[in-house]
């Protein structure tokens, strides 16, 4: 078990050099100069120089990704003398745009990204998996039939257009919801969560219309299973027979496709948080994208990356807590 | 979220058909199916108008008497900001769906050439995908080993990849290019791999079983078993997740679109045209009204078809 | 055949067994409805094993099903099915729930699919005691672990809390078997208990079925596709194919002058070890099928 667990944790270290490795050749490549963006309209080739200096462009490729890898596990020094700056650990260096440290705006920005993300899949896991376990022992039935056209029509509807359609109907038709606004929850509970209701359901309806199809699927299949028969055959009652025998194979794979995806979205739902102009990971990667700002990019698209990565290694263990067949093949 | 909702709904929504390959005539029965069935049929004629629409768009402006580009500053009202005049975004018998607010540009015309730009780049990304996800697969499947660990080691990293910011980004950094080129490079990169890994598995239990074991028993080649017996055997699979996928690449590119990070003006697209529907939404609700009803349909009625396509095939083979 | 008076209500000591009469099971298809079974009629009487033969489709699984009532859903049956005088046909669902796994039980064909892969053997087996006889979970436990033993799963007391996965194939079957009996029922159903086993497991398993059946009395209903299978065990046999009964006699009867060609033809297909005892085309009902010494059950390899 425990080189199981080691193994899998140095897989996780392979991808996340392999993503930063990549997009750092990506980004510090092919795209246009950092000094020059810095430096600004009036600029002089000297201070352009000073600036190469102090981030260290001037030096060979590879030491420069030695010097970001090093930065982010050990901290480093940007600058020498009285213009030294000490970034500490973890150090994604410092906003092209604001100055800021990289570390502090992720930090700052997560816990909307993570209401935003918590919100939705409580959502979409209720509606989704409740939906998809009813049309699954019901097949075949009116409400089967139309939960999943209504289904594989909610999972058609791309985001932002739900956006746009609840935004008017809701805030500017009808008039029942505030516009968004990342209201924190100590400051005003219900508004806090007003404006975070429409978000929630336009990121959790796509979802839910998806898990309602896998559940219904994973139900079918469940109750075909022999196993079934043989509870049938023991003479359980029918509720006993779902709820014990059905519900957990049906669901464990539901489980594991849920940590993907949740992990998936703690790095931020980039087009929700931008069509609400919620200022969560999302968004700064959009803002960051439109304004050609590289340190934040590489540290959106590692933390994204960090997420989905940790999230496979979690959902691999919560399976094998999950499967018994798993877990003794793992330990 | 966009971010997994556009690209994971790939890996999650082809449960691929499992199983030998479909018999001959497999394509009548599964014709004859479909024929049967309502949503296939109605989503079929949606497509099929979609699709003339796209070839057609030229013919469409020269009928409307607008092309793409063209402003009509007659169409809207400078008083009110350059709403479109009349009701409902300014629908009438010169301008059928609607203008655009301020510039007066036919919303129908622009459809018709976003429906184009749209489809190009979607099946364009499809049959590339198609095709790396095949032979990858294929390849991972059929001769294991190094082989396997290298291209299921690439797969492992292409899928945890925060696909959706990497394209923003990479799309983004790029000299703006050939745009439409650019989008189908950067969302074949990250598609190939949901294919290549239902290939790949599949490939792997075709490899032991017996009819193959027996070809290769009667000493055919390597060449021979992957092109007669192995390959028609994932006919129906590729069938499906391909048809599945056109509908996640739509989705995609309007998305990239609507980021402003895809197709570029002044190429007309659907996600873009919603995009600039945002500032507008409040006074003007059919300016995104429209294409995003045309984008929901499109996407909504791929997924009918690759969904009944599944169910037929599956049928077929479980009979 | 016997014939046994009607009985209409309330378990009768004197009725046989299971009366079955005219029993015809229908599937709505979309070429029409299709009978898989027509007008079946038999009768097993108490610690009688009837053995039923057939291919696959020849309606002997279908049956069995009936009798459970565990038909899927859509079938439609008519006839009359008696059970210790009993009519069951017609009778909700939740009063055949209480005979289930009680009075009567079923065994399956195959016992890994036919377990829940998420749960212990244990859990498995005493969640039938329980349902039926109620008491505490601890009690239920105790007896799953006796239930283990007597159907020889070595070390019941620990292996009782592994999952299905960790058992080879003869064991859990071994299981399924426990699983069935641990109610004490009058009537057990194997259906084809044998046939996704290895040869040498398939004895050990009939040995078992054999000796729990004389230990407890209980009546069996033995089906099977394999003839040679049904002589070593069952002491009538009922011969079906595409949902009709062909012939239904003693064993000894059907084995030295069957009737109707087709089981003529079962019988000449059953591979033969002794000619020199019996005639050409006939195996006596004592001879045992082909099978090398048995391995103990405790030699059965844990997997």
């Amino acid at each position: 078990m425990l080189r199981y667990v080691a193994g899998r944790l140095s897989w996780v270290l392979v991808i996340l050099l392999a993503v930063c490795v990549f997009t750092y050749v990506i980004f510090f490549q092919l795209s246009p100069d950092p000094a020059v963006m810095i430096c600004g309209k009036t600029c002089t080739p000297e201070r352009i120089d000073t600036i190469r200096t102090s981030l260290g462009l001037d030096r060979p490729f590879l030491q420069q990704l030695g010097d970001f890898l090093r930065g982010i596990v050990a901290g480093r020094d940007y600058g020498s003398g009285a213009n030294l700056v000490h970034c500490p650990a973890p150090c994604l260096g410092y906003s092209f745009q604001s100055g800021q440290s990289v570390w502090e705006m992720v930090l700052e920005r997560l816990p909307v990204s993570v209401t935003v993300a918590v919100g939705a899949a409580v959502l979409w896991l209720l509606g989704g998996v409740t939906i998809g376990l009813l049309s699954g022992v019901k097949e075949g039935t009116w409400w089967d039939r139309s939960t999943m056209a209504l289904a594989l029509g909610g999972s058609s509807i791309p985001p932002y257009v739900l956006a746009l359609a609840l935004q008017y109907l809701l805030v500017v038709k009808w008039q029942v919801l505030p516009f968004p606004a990342a209201i924190p929850f100590g400051d005003d509970p219900v508004a806090w969560f007003q404006s975070y209701l429409m978000p929630w359901i336009v990121l959790a309806i796509g979802y839910a219309c998806l898990y309602a199809r896998m559940t219904r699927a994973n139900v079918i299949d469940t109750l075909a299973e022999n196993f079934m028969r043989t509870a049938r055959a023991k003479g359980l009652g029918p509720v006993l027979i779902l709820r014990r025998h059905a519900l957990r194979p049906a669901l464990t794979p539901i489980v594991t496709i849920f940590g993907m995806d949740f992990a998936g979205l703690l790095g931020g739902a980039l087009i929700t948080e931008t069509v609400f102009g919620l200022n969560g990971v999302g968004k700064m990667a959009s803002d960051a994208i439109a304004k050609n700002d590289q340190p934040v990019i590489m540290a959106v698209t590692l933390l994204a990356a960090f997420f989905v990565v940790i999230g496979n290694v979690v959902v691999d263990l919560l399976y094998t807590a999950l499967d018994p067949r798993v877990r003794t093949t793992a330990s | 979220m966009a971010t997994t909702t556009l690209h994971e709904a790939q890996p999650s929504l082809p449960s691929p058909p499992t199983g030998a390959a479909p018999p001959g005539g497999t394509a009548r029965r599964v014709l004859r199916e479909l024929r049967r069935d309502i949503g296939a049929v109605l989503s079929t004629a949606f497509l099929v108008l979609i699709v003339l629409m796209a070839l057609f768009a030229p013919l469409i402006g020269t009928l409307a008497g607008h092309g793409p580009d063209t402003f009509d500053s007659a169409a809207v009202d400078k008083d009110l900001g350059g709403l479109p005049k009349g009701s409902l975004g300014g629908i009438s018998g010169d301008h059928w769906l609607g203008v655009e607010p301020q510039n007066g540009r036919d919303i129908l015309v622009r459809i018709a050439y976003g429906a184009r730009i749209s489809m190009l780049i979607a099946v364009s990304a499809t049959l590339l995908t198609t095709v790396i996800g095949v032979v990858l697969g294929l390849l991972a499947g059929f001769y294991g080993r190094w082989v396997d660990q290298v291209i299921s080691r690439l797969m492992d990293f292409l899928m945890a990849f925060p696909a959706l910011i990497f394209m923003i980004a990479v799309l983004s950094a790029l000299p703006a290019g050939n745009r439409p080129v650019l989008l189908v490079i950067v969302l074949s990169v990250f598609g190939w791999p949901y294919l290549a890994r239902v290939v790949r598995g599949q490939t792997l239990t075709l490899t032991g079983r017996e009819f193959v074991e027996a070809a290769r028993a009667s000493g055919a080649g390597s060449r021979a078993l992957i092109f007669a017996e192995i390959l028609p055997n994932l006919r129906s699979t590729i069938i499906v997740m391909t048809t599945l996928a056109v509908p996640g690449y739509i989705g995609t590119e309007a998305g990239l679109s609507f980021l402003g990070v895809g197709v570029t003006p002044p190429t007309a697209s659907w996600g873009q045209m919603i995009a600039n529907s945002v500032s507008w939404y409040q006074v003007d609700p059919m300016y995104f009204v429209i294409p995003g009803a045309f984008l929901f349909g499109t996407v909504l009625a791929l997924t009918v078809v690759g969904d009944r396509l599944r169910h037929a095939l599956d049928a077929g083979e479980a009979s | 055949m016997t014939e046994s008076p009607a009985h209409r209500a309330g378990p009768d000591e004197s009725a046989d067994l299971l009366e079955v009469e005219g029993l015809t099971v229908t599937f709505p298809t979309t070429r029409g409805p299709v009978d898989v079974v027509r007008d079946n009629t038999f009768t097993l009487r108490n610690n009688e094993t009837l053995g039923i033969v057939g291919e696959s489709g020849s309606g002997k699984s279908m049956t069995a099903l009936a009798v459970m009532g565990l038909l899927p859903r859509g079938a439609r049956t008519s006839g009359s099915i008696r059970f210790r005088g009993t009519e069951l046909l017609g009778r909700p669902d939740a009063e055949l729930r209480r005979l289930r796994g009680n009075a009567m039980s079923m065994v399956f064909q195959d016992p890994l699919s036919s377990l829940n892969p998420y749960y212990t053997v244990g859990l498995q087996i005493a969640e039938v005691y329980r349902c039926h006889r109620g008491g505490s979970r601890r009690a239920a436990r105790r007896m799953a672990i006796d239930a283990l033993g007597r159907v020889g799963i070595p070390d019941p007391a620990e292996r009782v809390d592994r999952y299905p996965h960790q058992f080879s194939g003869g064991q859990r079957q071994r299981i399924m078997i426990a699983m069935a009996l641990i109610c004490e029922p009058a009537l057990l159903i194997a259906d084809e208990p044998t046939t996704a086993l290895d040869v040498t497991v398939q004895s050990q398993i009939l040995e078992l079925l054999a000796e729990l059946k004389r230990q407890t009395g209980t009546g069996m209903l033995f089906i099977t596709h394999d003839l040679a299978v049904i002589a070593t065990i069952a002491q009538r046999v009922l011969v079906m194919r595409d949902g009709e009964q062909l012939e239904y006699a003693d064993t000894e009867r059907v084995f030295s002058a069957p009737r109707h060609p087709y089981t003529r033809m079962l019988l000449e297909s059953i591979p033969r070890i002794d000619d020199e005892l019996a005639a050409p085309g006939v195996v006596s009902p004592t001879a045992r099928p082909a099978r090398p010494t048995d391995p103990a059950p405790a030699q059965e390899e844990v997997r």
